[in-house]
């Protein structure tokens, strides 16, 4: 970690409108930091979504604390439902981590007066949604801490990455130190002949970048407006050219596009249809679609945390896969993904 | 600031940076036939079954003790005189750190006769580690965790290249050894690290947990295609990507020249040293030809010599370092720690170590000179 990180994390601070950001080693290590910033420990609950990939909850087991899932509002809409949330906020609830599902911004405003008013730290789970608005303010600005990724299939990315956005001058300062071993100066401070010292308080990890993906993630970064933006073009003439679609629900609706970095195109099968459909689409036209699980249904978590119900994620679960969507991708493949899934659909 | 002469310096050969230049090229980032180049290459080069790459040293660290069982309730011995992340690791799986002594002030090293009497019923495992490179008992460790079951980690972080006197690679006498491709080492790539071992369950559950557990990674590799995947632990993102996967491929190629050229700045120090009064010399000459060589350290008479003549040498533009024991932190320290483990703080008091990297002679010399002057 040198100069290069230390100026992407200026661009991206500035990119999203917050004090600071400190670039990770992944989105997994940003919730987990996020998680310790905000006090959560053993004995704590923190509400997450089970509709998100197994970071958003295994940061929240990391701690000690217990995740407890809240669904989503419905197959129209994917991301955590703020009525759930409320609903299961208890006396030993410390933290809720809403993710921004696909780059859609969840209801955040609502969420964010709940925290406050209950006390609760809000942890935006925005590894899907770098560059996404709410009201016109960035996804990953709204809470005590925002989480991003920067793996290699998402819409700002370097291989293995991640970042924590934060406006909190106190949570950076304990995340810069988590994030190499807990020490209180830094082999950069060491080498620039500005520390002679150092010690661990707190025993940290190390989650830390390096400077060729720092660089690697700045020169995209001058790109991800542009990127986003082709990407919803692409999602909106997804939606066009599927409108009307028989056994077909699209998550959201065309409105909510602007808002939303774009990051998959996700498609709901209806009839019980979605394994049947995807592997036409795969063996008969050579479609890739990926499903995604719902956490609570994966057999540690079944075992970790039983009996838990949520109707709503268990049935986009169980129909949602989603299809191709890249930035350079061009119409004509768009349409070659529409008429193969309008052929798998058909029979 | 601009030093004179640093602690280390990375080279980067051209066939490092093409590397690096073929995956950005390819635009597939991450664990992929890169990885498994490594992968297999490290494994080879160690002579050990499996190679799994990760994150860091520290993950490697994490995921060794995971695999080998420890958890809460257990106890895990490591040396006082090591670098934090040893203990980190333990720590992680909600163990508890038993900081062990050193042999001698001039072998920092983890005493197994010393590790003997630090056993009790709840100790899981012991942690090696070769401290700047120079090879730890292992042999002697692996006998005293054999008798009693116990599983040894070797934290090979410092020590790439290092061998034993029979010519086993450091990292292939323990259960599991953990390496470091963190940007000073021999291997540095910016930050990552990889776990061998010759035992195929241990090498499997170290895989699995660096990528959150997830089953259809294998599935994917077997089959060419996945059509969904289960969680069946609780995992980590430990994962290195392919970027740094090649970049330490690369450098592995040419791992043993580096080394023989650090290996000559050492012994170019310690004949220039070896009659400089008021400084020892720590090991011998043949772990000097054995050792990994991350680091150089010299001994000098105390604490406040030590700092004293550190920062004559950075007024002077040459940086130095140190690496305090565990017994000096915060994190390890409880009130009662202090002086309980002598020879290992008497090492982190004394010791500085010395700019080390394919330095040209007439650098070595300045040191020398300035080291002479600073004890003069």
């Amino acid at each position: 970690m040198g100069p290069r990180t230390e100026l992407f994390e200026r661009e991206f601070a500035d990119h999203l409108g917050v004090e600071h950001v400190l670039a990770l080693s992944s989105g997994t290590a940003a919730l987990h930091l996020a998680c310790i910033a905000a006090g959560v420990g053993e004995g704590d609950e923190v509400i997450v979504p089970s509709q998100t990939f197994v970071a958003t909850v295994n940061a929240v087991l990391y701690t000690g604390a217990t995740p407890v899932f809240a669904d989503i509002v419905g197959p129209h809409d994917l991301n955590i439902d703020p009525d759930a949330v409320e609903a299961a906020i208890g006396d030993r609830t410390k933290a809720v981590i809403p993710v921004h599902y696909a780059g859609y911004p969840v209801a955040i405003q609502r969420l964010a007066e709940l925290c406050a008013t209950r006390g609760l730290s809000l942890i935006e789970d925005a590894a899907h949604a770098p560059s996404a608005t709410a009201g016109g303010r960035k996804l990953g600005s709204f809470g005590l801490a925002g989480c991003f990724s920067f793996f290699s299939n998402k819409v700002l990315c370097c291989g293995e990455g991640g970042a924590l956005s934060t406006d909190s001058g106190e949570v950076a300062e304990r995340v810069r130190r988590l994030r190499s071993q807990g020490m209180t100066a830094t082999t950069m401070d060491r080498h620039r002949g500005k520390a002679m010292e150092y010690d661990v308080g707190e025993p940290g990890f190390n989650y830390r970048i390096d400077d060729p993906r720092s660089a690697l993630l700045s020169s995209r970064l001058k790109r991800l407006d542009a990127e986003i933006e082709r990407r919803r073009e692409l999602v909106l003439r997804y939606r066009e050219l599927l409108d009307g679609q028989p056994g077909v629900i699209l998550p959201w609706g065309k409105s909510d596009v602007a808002g939303s970095s774009c990051y998959m195109m996700a498609v709901l099968i209806e009839d019980g249809r979605r394994d049947e459909v995807r592997r036409t689409l795969q063996a008969r036209h050579g479609v890739q679609t990926t499903i995604y699980p719902a956490v609570h249904e994966l057999e540690t978590y079944r075992r970790r945390l039983p009996g838990v119900s949520l109707p709503y994620s268990e049935q986009v679960a169980a129909s949602m896969f989603s299809i191709p969507l890249f930035p350079h991708m061009s119409e004509q493949t768009q349409d070659e993904v529409v008429a193969a899934l309008t052929d798998s659909i058909g029979g | 600031m601009s030093w004179r002469v640093p602690l280390t310096e990375i080279e980067l050969a051209e066939s490092d940076v093409e590397a690096t230049m073929g995956v950005l090229e390819s635009g597939w980032l991450t664990m992929g036939p890169r990885t498994q180049q490594l992968e297999r290459a490290f494994a080879q080069s160690v002579g050990a079954e499996h190679a799994v790459a990760v994150s860091s040293c520290t993950a490697a660290l994490h995921l060794a003790c995971l695999a080998a069982g420890v958890g809460q309730g257990d106890e895990v011995i490591v040396p006082a005189m090591t670098f934090v992340a040893t203990a980190h690791g333990p720590r992680r799986c909600g163990a508890e750190v038993v900081l062990g002594e050193s042999v001698s002030v001039t072998d920092p090293n983890l005493d197994p006769a010393d590790v003997v009497e630090r056993i009790t019923p709840h100790t899981k495992a012991v942690i090696a580690v070769h401290l700047c490179g120079y090879p730890a008992d292992v042999d002697g460790l692996r006998s005293v965790c054999a008798d009693r079951d116990l599983f040894l980690i070797e934290d090979c972080a410092q020590a790439a290249g290092g061998r034993m006197a029979d010519g086993r690679a450091l990292g292939s006498v323990g259960d599991l050894g953990c390496f470091s491709f963190s940007s000073k080492t021999l291997l540095g790539v910016g930050e990552g690290g990889i776990v061998v071992t010759d035992d195929a369950d241990l090498a499997a559950r170290v895989g699995s947990l660096r990528s959150h557990a997830m089953t259809s990674v294998t599935w994917d590799r077997h089959r060419g295609h996945a059509e969904t995947y289960d969680v069946t632990d609780l995992g980590f993102n430990y994962r290195i990507d392919e970027v740094r996967a090649a970049l330490a491929h690369a450098r592995l190629t040419r791992l043993e020249p580096e080394l023989a050229r650090r290996r000559d700045v050492v012994r170019a120090y310690r004949q220039r040293l070896a009659a400089l009064e008021g400084l020892e010399l720590p090991y011998d000459d043949g772990a000097v030809d054995r050792s990994g060589h991350f680091a150089f350290p010299v001994l000098l008479g105390d604490r406040s010599v030590r700092d004293r003549v550190r920062a004559y040498m950075h007024d002077r533009g040459i940086q130095t370092s140190f690496y305090p024991s565990l017994t000096q932190f915060t994190a390890y320290a409880p009130s009662d720690v202090a002086g309980t483990r002598p020879r290992a703080e008497e090492f982190a008091d004394r010791h500085c170590v010395l700019p080390l990297f394919p330095l040209t002679e007439t650098r070595v010399e300045a040191v020398v000179a300035e080291l002479s002057d600073a004890l003069g």
